[in-house]
């Protein structure tokens, strides 16, 4: 191979100065231009003309892209029907979503940039409690009202923020306290005697195990196994093999996803299945989650969950059409959860009738929005007073069995059959 | 004991599949120095096509890589002819660069063309065990193991027995010596290019069945199998066997009789140990520019 003379760095070349001179000029004038169009209107027309943006930076990528994915569908699917009606306070609504790669800095770095920058006139939030720990923050500092889709750890809450609105029925602790209700409405030989607790390391999934451990504890169930486990884990037959010797009639796993569906496997190939067996999230994903343990293994598997497809929710029915028609799929819970934080949003500025942060802030404090996961209200930490509810596979299908009031069948499998 | 005996096969099982996956990183190393960091993504990509084909057509994933091998090969093959052999004779952080940007390529391309979902393939055998006495065996991992202990068989014949294997040896170990007695540097290194890459054939059909997937999952391997390579030694295939064994060995029997939550840290404070000791890991080769 022939040695070729480097070649000198474009801005080196006299020749390029020319047109890179007249790029930056263009720059400066493109950054002055646009400073002017951002500055408030006086006058109503422009108001009108103008569509109100809404800042978004979701894990579109990385770790939590699949997640992150869904809840752009969802804020899409919003934007869409919202607009078709003709917008919010009578102007377009506008989402400018940017992908922070499931990385804490980056998303700090996209709401600073989404507030600063580029002058949004609203937020949404971002998808997990990893990431939207950091980007509330961000928020909080500007003064701007943030509605989450997720991110139900306790630390959310502990901060005082008042700008944070967490737009699901219940936090993580909470979340099982529906579980535990059923049990507890069990005649006592029904009732687990023992239970085992593996949970993935996460703030949004250890938290739902450990309250239920605690409450089923206190019930007189006994823990023969309690243990947490990094997300990186993929390898799940060693607490398969482990589970099939303490034999616990419970097994509640805090899955997010892929751990959910190697516990399951694990225990099918170990030849263990327990009495009952309970998930966080990993089986409210659908077809995923089927696919991935077997359709025939999904049956009495529990779960909670903040929505589900048959409710007779606000703008639900609308929802899930609009999903099944743009994806050719059930629609995930985590695109609801998104689609559920834009109408917050949405019932609070046509409420205030501006778009005022602090009005809007204190609209949402004292009112009740009827959102597609239903009723949703919150403290003054953002954190919200409602409950989950109550899943279980059955059939291939996903049954909502408690609390009684919202359930969707009165049928609940228990015992667990073996597998199939 | 059953609970020992147990652990110790599902940790063998597991390892040998880490060490056909590890096997093709640690190949291309040792011919070429460089670091493939792509080789995640290879794994990654085969797993989907393989999903795909089972998906579709309904043949079983380990029987797909009689497809999914001779096209890795090729990528292999024309990655090194259009992009590897142009950073020949940079450092070797320039191959770390390039391969990672391959790999990003990779996940993006096959986030736009499959989504970003988790995908699994599920044949008949994927949760059922074989079972001798009380202990089980899982037949995927089974199958994975036996199909590794082949790839890795054949792959230790070519090497050894092979005048291509002599070759890709002798560049690996004096480069100028080998181009002097007529082997052809290029030539041998495209070659074994696309045979480290070609490994990543049966090693993705393999995942596709064993764990849950999506476009992103590729960091998770890669780190896996870097350190498997540097705990047995860059370059050398029995420490990437050696590696890979450890490696499973040390998460079951820790999930087993330590806690879960360690069982991923316990092989990385091993890594730290051996090189401590061995800082050219366990099988690998001190070099003479080492040594200076």
């Amino acid at each position: 191979m022939t040695a070729q003379p480097p070649r000198p760095p474009a801005s080196q070349s006299p020749r390029a100065r020319g047109p890179i001179l007249a790029m930056a000029l263009a720059l400066v004038a493109a950054l002055a231009l646009s400073a002017c169009g951002q500055r408030p209107s006086e006058t109503a027309a422009g108001e009108v003309t103008r569509p109100i943006v809404i800042g978004v930076s979701l894990p579109l990528t990385g770790d939590f892209a699949q997640p992150g994915s869904e809840a752009k569908r969802g804020y899409e699917i919003w934007r869409d029907m919202v607009n078709a009606k003709g917008g919010v306070l009578g102007r377009q609504v506008e989402l400018k979503i940017v992908d922070d790669a499931s990385s804490q800095d980056t998303v700090v770095a996209d709401y600073t940039k989404l507030i600063t920058q580029d002058k949004v006139d609203l937020l949404l939030g971002t998808f997990s409690s990893l990431l939207n720990y950091p980007a509330s923050a961000v928020a909080e500092k500007n003064r701007m009202v943030f509605v989450e889709p997720a991110g139900g750890a306790p630390d959310m809450f502990t901060r005082s923020f008042t700008y944070l609105f967490f737009a699901q029925p219940a936090t993580a602790p909470r979340q099982a306290d529906v579980f535990v209700n059923w049990i507890k409405s069990l005649p006592a030989d029904e009732r687990p005697t023992t239970a085992a607790y593996p949970s993935q390391d996460d703030p949004f999934a250890h938290p739902v195990i450990k309250s239920m451990q605690e409450q089923l504890e206190a019930l007189g169930v006994e823990t023969v196994y309690s243990e947490l486990y990094p997300a990186d884990t993929t390898n799940f037959q060693s607490v398969a093999s482990t589970l099939a010797s303490k034999k616990p009639d419970l097994v509640a796993q805090g899955a997010v996803f892929e751990d959910g569906v190697g516990l399951v496997r694990s225990l099918k190939q170990l030849g263990f299945s327990p009495k009952m067996l309970f998930q966080t999230s990993a089986p409210s994903n659908s077809s995923q989650y089927s696919d991935g343990v077997g359709v025939a293994n999904t049956e009495g598997v529990f779960y909670t969950v903040s929505w589900n497809e048959k409710a007779t929710t606000p703008l639900n029915a609308e929802f899930v059409a609009a999903y099944r028609k743009a994806y050719g799929a059930a629609p995930a819970e985590d695109a609801a959860d998104a689609f559920a934080a834009a109408q917050v949003l949405q019932a609070a500025v046509e409420a205030v009738g501006a778009i005022d942060q602090d009005k809007l802030r204190d609209w949402l404090h004292a009112n009740t929005v009827r959102t597609l996961l239903g009723p949703l209200s919150w403290a003054a930490n953002g954190e919200p007073k409602g409950s989950f509810l109550l899943a279980q596979w059955q059939s291939g299908q996903v049954e909502v069995v408690g609390p009684p009031e919202l359930a969707t069948t009165k049928t609940v499998v228990n015992p667990k059959p073996g597998w199939k | 004991m059953a609970h020992l005996v147990q652990a110790i096969a599902l940790g063998l099982l597991i390892g040998g599949v880490y060490a056909l996956m590890a096997s093709g990183l640690t190949l291309i190393f040792g011919v070429m120095q460089i670091i493939n960091v792509a080789q995640g993504a290879f794994l990654v990509l085969v797993a989907m096509v393989t999903w795909w084909l089972w998906n579709r057509t309904g043949i079983d994933p380990i029987v797909a890589s009689l497809v999914t091998t001779p096209m890795m090969f090729g990528l292999g093959w024309l990655t090194f002819r259009l992009l590897i052999s142009r950073i020949r004779g940079s450092s070797p952080s320039m191959s770390v660069l390039l391969t990672f940007g391959l790999a990003l390529v990779i996940e993006g391309v096959l986030n736009l063309t499959a989504g970003n979902k988790f995908k699994s393939a599920t044949p008949a055998y994927f949760e059922e065990s074989f079972r001798v006495a009380s202990i089980s065996f899982p037949k995927a991992q089974v199958f994975g193991f036996v199909a590794a202990v082949g790839v890795l068989g054949v792959l230790y014949y070519v090497l050894n027995r092979t005048w291509t294997g002599r070759a890709i040896r002798a560049a690996t170990q004096n480069p100028a010596g080998a181009a002097l007695v007529g082997v052809s540097a290029a030539g041998t290194a495209a070659l074994a290019f696309a045979i480290g890459s070609a490994t990543a054939g049966v090693g993705g059909s393999i995942l596709s069945v064993l764990y849950p997937f999506f476009p992103a999952s590729h960091y998770e391997w890669i780190s896996r199998l870097l350190g498997i390579v540097v705990l047995g030694g860059l370059g050398s295939l029995p420490g990437a066997v050696a590696g890979a064994v450890i490696l499973g060995l040390a998460e079951t029997l820790t999930a087993t009789y330590g806690s879960l939550g360690w069982s991923t840290l316990v092989f990385y404070l091993v890594i730290m140990a051996v090189l401590l000791v061995r800082p050219q890991g366990l099988f690998g080769a001190r070099l003479r520019e080492d040594a200076a």
